[in-house]
């Protein structure tokens, strides 16, 4: 995915909006359920944007093989697949080199939250399907996996949540959506733990000089803490129901 | 949370309420032998696919897509598009099913799919060529199963169907001059015949059950699934399993299938704003 | 995290009773020196939820009751299992946790049990149901479970339905009345293992309406006129509800500790532990 700059002076108008009308500091809408899926341990699913995203968590249980297990914590496994229909063109259903590396640092992401030491010889599995792809699903896959873990009353440690910001026609913006990421100069997704500000996931990808790169880290930490707060939201709707979110939200 | 073995070990205590019921004509959920459970049927739920549909039956759950290429057709059918339905159980269906390639029973599911798709004639596979041995659309249905509680066939042919319903493709026109396809901004609709339905049953004893639970698949001997068109016709079906069953079982299948697909034609026909 | 969540919790210290919040994992139940009890973790002088559940304060502990969750086997708890597989000298158990339960022959054949002269087939066969109790767990070896014991065993019949290990209490009620509600509602008798699973007994169409509460109460667990709820689903008027003598606090019902009053073995094992036991002191 190189970064081309390019003319993407439109992505940005005159008035400091974006393609799709938002300011460079305003997230795309975010919708957070938790508890969908019946047969699921934990689970969750998020609209981020165009994103439709379903997280899944299984276990902890028992190991197969079983000599894969970890005599001092449990094995957390992750994968991040896109459904066929989830992208413009086709996407062949066998995972691609992307979504291996997607699966990878998303595991690593959850991981610091996790309290795998309760569960020795255990594993956690965390399935995120994408049914349909904006930019951005990596992190809205973490956010919603991080949900269907607390869903599954796994010991953590903190949620994690995700965000983005990025350069597009020059200017630093959070939360990039697909067009931007494309015609954009810089992606950097992070991935927080919110209440100790630790950070899980960053990949960074187009140039971004030290001003840049320092405003568009704020801006993706900012976004994290106002995903956390709807995924806290979330997690209290399911269940308290939703008259008692606001209490609660300090 | 259980630990999991690779099948599923059905309670003897399970076994035996269910055969005490079936025999009152009952089932462990309060349905009699013949009734479905609820059919839900929500089309258009992913925008970036040109047809989709979320389909629930009971707990069962799954979501078809479908996308519309241009490709190359088959040489013995130089004169008809493609259509290719797949299936895939997605590991967060279950606790039961494991990430990777489909295994021999997603693959029968989705022939079996594919064939009442197909055998029922519910696209006119003969309007989608644009340059005959050349160009034809391509269409492609994948069903992802998110929640599995029993069922599949019928759920994942509901899926497949309300989302051919819903597809609205890009039109395609050749140049005058000859050459590829170019894509135009008008959108049409599949040339659809009819509207397919599969109705499953499982055979537990000497008992025959619509639209088995997980639990009831657990310990049916059979299965049979008969698909059906609008015009009273049975255009494919498949026995799965190693069990048998009477011929009369079979001719009662049969005529239940014709029977039952008429009310879920209905609901899906509903879900797609057609009626 | 900040400091509205500081001055609630000092003032929590300052009078003394039970204070109940609902959290998150990372999120601060509270400050300073309090004890850590359950599904709570000490970060500085900062106490810090790891679960999603109610934060509790009182005296000087501090604790969550998680509202989700897997079973993790204590000793002594009573739980009801599956028998899914046996090698020559033990049956495995699917007890609804991450851990497989493991029943020892001799612990059911005796001392003197002999492979080659004993079946274990004979007692307990695949797919059997079995009330067991905890007897060693550690989390480094498989929990060993035991039959051995009134009302432990083999199920003979009725209908096992599985709800969440962490509403078990609810299901229980208040010194029971949930559970004996839905007894005395449906003509069934119900036993409830602490892992999440129940076995209700009685006449098929009994047993079907038993586990339409059972579900009730697992769907809407966090509802305060649950008891309400279920004795509507099942047609029992108010008044022979309370006959049964116990009257609820809705706003207590949640984290009761549990004592069913079908199987002594059940008695005082829950998430609940000491806390809710004692009384706030004056």
């Amino acid at each position: 995915m190189g970064k081309a700059g390019g003319d993407s002076r439109s992505l940005i108008n005159e008035q400091g909006l974006r393609i799709d009308g938002r300011k460079i500091d305003e997230l795309r809408p975010v919708k957070i359920e938790v508890g969908i899926l019946r047969n699921a341990d934990g689970s969750a699913y998020i609209e981020f944007g165009k994103n439709k995203i379903m997280a899944a968590v299984y276990g902890p249980k028992e190991v197969h093989p079983k000599h894969s297990a970890l005599p001092d914590k449990a094995l957390l496994r992750c994968r991040y697949h896109m459904s066929p229909f989830s992208t413009e063109e086709r996407k062949n259903p066998a995972p691609s080199r992307r979504e291996i590396e997607i699966s990878k640092v998303m595991r690593e992401a959850l991981e610091p939250a996790l309290m795998l030491e309760d569960y020795p010889r255990t594993a956690i599995d965390v399935f995120v399907e994408v049914l349909q792809s904006d930019g951005g699903s990596r992190c809205a896959g973490i956010s919603a996996a991080s949900v269907a873990l607390a869903d599954a009353g796994i010991n953590m440690r903190d949620l994690v949540a995700a965000c983005a910001a990025g350069k597009v026609a020059g200017q630093v913006v959070v939360d990039v959506d697909d067009i931007e990421d494309k015609e954009g100069q810089a992606d950097l997704p992070i991935a927080i733990m919110p209440s100790s500000n630790q950070v899980t996931l960053l990949q960074l990808d187009g140039q971004l000089n030290d001003e840049e790169f320092n405003k568009a880290f704020n801006f993706a930490v900012q976004g994290c803490k106002q995903v956390y707060q709807l995924q806290r939201e979330a997690l209290i709707g399911k269940y308290f129901g939703r008259s008692e979110v606001p209490e609660g939200g300090q | 949370m259980s630990a999991v073995k690779k099948t599923i070990v059905v309670e003897q205590l399970k076994r035996a309420q269910m055969n005490e019921l079936l025999v009152k004509g009952k089932r462990l959920d309060g349905r009699g032998l013949l009734d479905r459970r609820d059919l839900t049927v929500v089309t258009n739920v992913i925008e970036k696919a040109e047809g989709s549909a979320r389909v629930t039956l009971g707990n069962t759950e799954v979501i078809a897509g479908v996308k519309v290429n241009m490709g190359t057709p088959f040489p013995d059918t130089p004169d008809k598009g493609l259509l290719v339905v797949s299936a895939e159980v997605l590991p967060l269906a279950s606790p039961y099913a494991e990430p990777g390639p489909p295994d021999e029973r997603t693959i029968e599911l989705a022939r079996v799919t594919d064939r009442g798709v197909r055998e029922s004639g519910m696209i006119d596979v003969s309007k989608l060529v644009l340059v005959p041995g050349k160009h034809v659309y391509a269409v492609f249905v994948d069903v992802s199963i998110l929640n599995v509680d029993g069922n599949l066939f019928d759920a994942v042919s509901a899926a497949t169907v309300a989302a051919i319903l819903s597809t609205r493709i890009p039109k395609y026109e050749v140049p005058a001059e000859g050459g590829a396809p170019v894509k135009t901004d008008q959108k049409m609709p599949l040339p659809v015949q009819t509207i397919p339905v599969a109705v499953t049953m499982a055979k537990i004893g000497e008992h025959l059950i619509v639209d088995p639970t997980s639990e009831e698949e657990a310990v049916m001997d059979t299965r049979i699934t008969f698909v059906s068109d609008d015009r009273g016709n049975i255009c494919a079906g498949q026995k799965g399993l190693p069990g048998s069953l009477t011929l009369d079982q079979v001719i009662f299948a049969a005529r239940t299938a014709k029977l039952k697909g008429e009310e879920a034609r209905l609901i899906l026909k509903q879900g797609v704003g057609s009626v | 995290m900040n400091i509205k969540v500081k001055c609630v919790y000092f003032q929590v210290k300052a009078v003394p009773e039970l204070k109940r919040r609902f959290v998150i994992p990372g999120e601060v139940v509270a400050h300073g020196s309090l004890r850590a009890e359950t599904n709570v973790m000490r970060v500085g002088d900062k106490i810090v939820s790891t679960r999603v559940g109610m934060a509790e304060i009182a005296h000087d502990a501090v604790r969550v009751v998680p509202l989700s969750g897997p079973y993790i086997p204590r000793i002594d708890d009573l739980v009801v299992g599956k028998v899914i597989d046996y090698s020559a000298f033990s049956w495995e158990v699917d007890m609804n946790s991450c851990f497989f339960g493991v029943l020892p022959a001799q612990s059911v054949f005796g001392r003197d049990y002999s492979p080659a002269k004993d079946s274990l087939t004979d007692r307990l066969a695949v797919g059997d149901t079995i009330a067991a109790k905890v007897i060693a767990f550690d989390r480094t070896r498989d929990p060993l479970l035991s039959i051995s014991g009134p009302g432990l065993g083999r199920i003979p019949r009725g209908q096992t339905v599985k709800i969440s290990p962490a509403k078990v209490p609810r299901l229980i009620g208040k010194k029971g009345s949930m559970i004996r509600s839905i007894e005395s509602g449906t003509n069934c008798r119900m036993l409830i293992g602490q892992n999440g699973v129940v076995v209700v007994v009685g006449a098929p169409d009994d047993i079907l309406r038993a586990i339409t509460a059972v579900n009730l109460v697992e769907d809407q667990a966090h509802s305060p006129d649950l008891t309400e709820k279920v004795q509507g689903l099942l047609g029992i008027t108010p008044q022979e509800a309370q006959g049964e003598q116990f009257q609820e606090r809705p706003n207590d019902e949640q984290v009761e500790p549990s004592e069913s009053t079908v199987d002594e073995a059940t008695r005082g094992k829950t998430d609940e532990g000491e806390l809710s036991d004692k009384e706030p002191e004056e």
